[in-house]
């Protein structure tokens, strides 16, 4: 099997050769640093070590929005294309620094009125999709699963925007604000999907981390009034023009209790199925036939703190009690941290490859 | 709530609870304003209405019937009730439970989880000193050394950063000032074991937790 055809075959619950992997949000900086060193190779650590995807991202934008009347005094920022602020932290150089330091552009808003003169990003325009249909058809024509990358789908993004509590307190008592930035996001997203199908993506990766290590972040309720319907829209937009495009759905933490509502909506994919808090034997057992899992292999717990003979039994334990008649992909759940030995990295990738099939 | 001035003060302290609870910020602010009016102290309002409050919504969040957004709710509610309160508390001194200095630890710049526990503290009765996120060793050290601070309290949210809760702990040590104070840590990724082995005096998950312990830790 390719591994496009190892990944297709896994994720649609179908039996591969071997359970297909990839290496996540790949590594921190100064892990990055370190296979450098130690293989001295110029590839990614994607082709070096074989993973069966490639990811896929929109080509850049031409548009050069000016955000500072948001971003108000707030001085040497690295800027995204949504106006998001980033200030260097101390931990950037020694770590991923994800989700550090951010300036919020929309913290002031008060009304959804105020969001009428922002500078969204133009990621529905034509031109960004002309990187992605090259990638894609490249990627597939390498005989890899192309994943066209669309995380921090609306809730994400939206907090990114406007504060994680600020927007939490929006739910609450600006109803308007918080539905008419969701909204501006939902948007884009409803044409990035169905884009992303038209150019014939194999893995729609959507994403938007509502749980915590102990339950969801909010209440399912509120999950289900302000979330569900619109990841309804864009996973419906992206099957409107490709019904078997595989959707794939990312939340740290437990987020067992929406899991129901995910498959509603058409969620074929689950990632990362965090092992220190969700038990994937048992999610398997109640949702096989329906979902397939995607990670399983903890950065919390065996990657960073285990042997290599510890990484190797638990990618076969994970295989032995998720992997049956296929619906398993292994991969980190998350981004490969500067503490995890660089020895299970390897570990883990030739415990996958020796896997075989159940 | 019309007819306020003949309120008991049992009542008093149930309505700006349970507004509190409830994450009723205004209605918060209005009843414990009402309630100074009428003449109940503010100690007792602090001490009946707004710990038991938080000290419910901890419970709550424990059993997974609140989550964050309910959490600040009730904090913002807690703070605006708090502000009406707070000169009068601050007109007696000796009632502070005692001062805190907290911080999230060097390199990381998470503060929900930071803000909340210091919100809960000064509901509790304490004074806290707010160092605010990404906060070196030698910061907390010279908090200590200036002096009038009890309990130095850190957080931090990600693996990464964990190792500046033991840095700081042996930087109070080097400085000398390890046993003026006692050391309380939280965070997503800090257990009672990893508290226990940097040498902390003392760990919670959660912020009504966190004033427990530091009352646990001032008796």
């Amino acid at each position: 099997m390719t591994g496009r055809e190892r990944v297709l075959a896994a994720m649609r619950r179908h039996r591969p050769d071997r359970v297909p992997f990839d290496l996540s949000f790949d590594m921190a900086p100064a892990k990055l640093d370190e296979f450098r060193r130690r293989t001295g190779s110029a590839l990614t650590p994607e082709e070096y070590f074989g993973a069966d995807t490639r990811m896929v991202r929109l080509g850049p934008s031409r548009l050069s929005s000016d955000f500072s009347f948001w971003l108000g005094a707030a001085t040497g920022l690295a800027l995204d294309e949504w106006g998001i602020g980033r200030r260097a932290t101390s931990s950037a150089d020694r770590a991923h620094a994800h989700l550090d330091g951010f300036v919020h552009p929309l913290r002031d808003a008060r009304q959804d009125a105020d969001l009428r003169d922002y500078p969204f990003p133009d990621i529905d325009a034509d031109y960004r999709y002309d990187h992605p249909r090259e990638a894609i058809a490249a990627v597939q024509e390498a005989g890899l699963a192309a994943v066209a990358m669309m995380e921090c789908t609306i809730f994400e993004t939206a907090w990114f925007l406007r504060g994680m509590e600020a927007l939490l307190l929006d739910f609450a008592d600006r109803a308007r604000l918080a539905g008419a930035l969701l909204d501006a996001i939902t948007a884009r997203r409803i044409v990035q999907a169905r884009r992303y199908a038209e150019l014939g993506a194999d893995v729609l990766s959507m994403g938007d981390d509502v749980g915590t290590q102990r339950g969801m972040l909010m209440s399912v309720r509120m999950w289900r009034q302000w979330l569900k319907p619109r990841l309804a829209r864009v996973v419906t937009a992206a099957r409107a023009v490709r019904p078997d495009v595989l959707v794939f759905y990312h939340s740290d933490g437990n987020m067992a209790a929406i899991i129901p509502d995910l498959i509603e909506i058409g969620v074929d994919i689950l990632n990362p199925v965090q092992p220190e808090c969700m038990d994937p034997a048992a999610l398997k057992a109640q949702y096989g036939d329906r979902l397939s899992f995607w990670g399983l292999i903890g950065t919390q717990s065996t990657l960073p703190f285990g042997t290599p003979a510890d990484v190797a039994a638990d990618v076969r334990l994970r295989v032995e009690t998720v992997g049956a008649g296929g619906g398993l992909f292994l991969a980190p759940t998350h981004v490969i941290e500067p503490e995890v030995p660089y020895e299970n990295i390897v570990a883990f990738v030739e415990a996958v490859k020796a896997s075989g099939t159940r | 709530m019309e007819d306020v001035k003949d309120m008991p003060e049992r009542t008093w302290i149930d309505e700006l609870r349970d507004a509190v609870v409830e994450g009723a910020d205004v209605e918060a602010r209005r009843i414990a304003a009402a309630a100074a009016g009428a003449g109940i102290e503010a100690r007792a309002l602090v001490e009946m209405a707004l710990v038991p409050a938080m000290d419910e919504v901890g419970r709550r969040f424990e059993a997974n019937e609140y989550y964050v957004p309910e959490l600040l709710l009730s904090a913002r509610a807690m703070k605006a009730a708090f502000a009406v309160l707070a000169p009068a508390l601050a007109a007696r001194p000796a009632t502070v439970a005692g001062r805190v200095a907290l911080g999230t630890v060097s390199g990381d710049l998470h503060d929900i989880g930071k803000n909340l526990v210091a919100t809960v503290l000064q509901g509790g009765g304490f004074d806290v000193v707010d160092l605010g996120v990404d906060v070196p060793p030698e910061r907390f050290v010279e908090v200590v050394q200036e002096g009038g601070v009890d309990i130095v309290a850190m957080s931090s949210l990600i693996t990464t950063t964990m190792p500046g809760m033991a840095a700081t702990i042996e930087a109070l040590a080097r400085a000398g000032v390890r046993e003026r104070v006692k050391v309380i840590v939280g965070g997503a990724p800090v257990s009672a074991a990893y508290a226990a082995r940097i040498g902390a005096d003392g760990f919670s998950d959660n912020a009504a937790g966190a004033v427990a312990l530091a009352r646990r830790l001032r008796s």
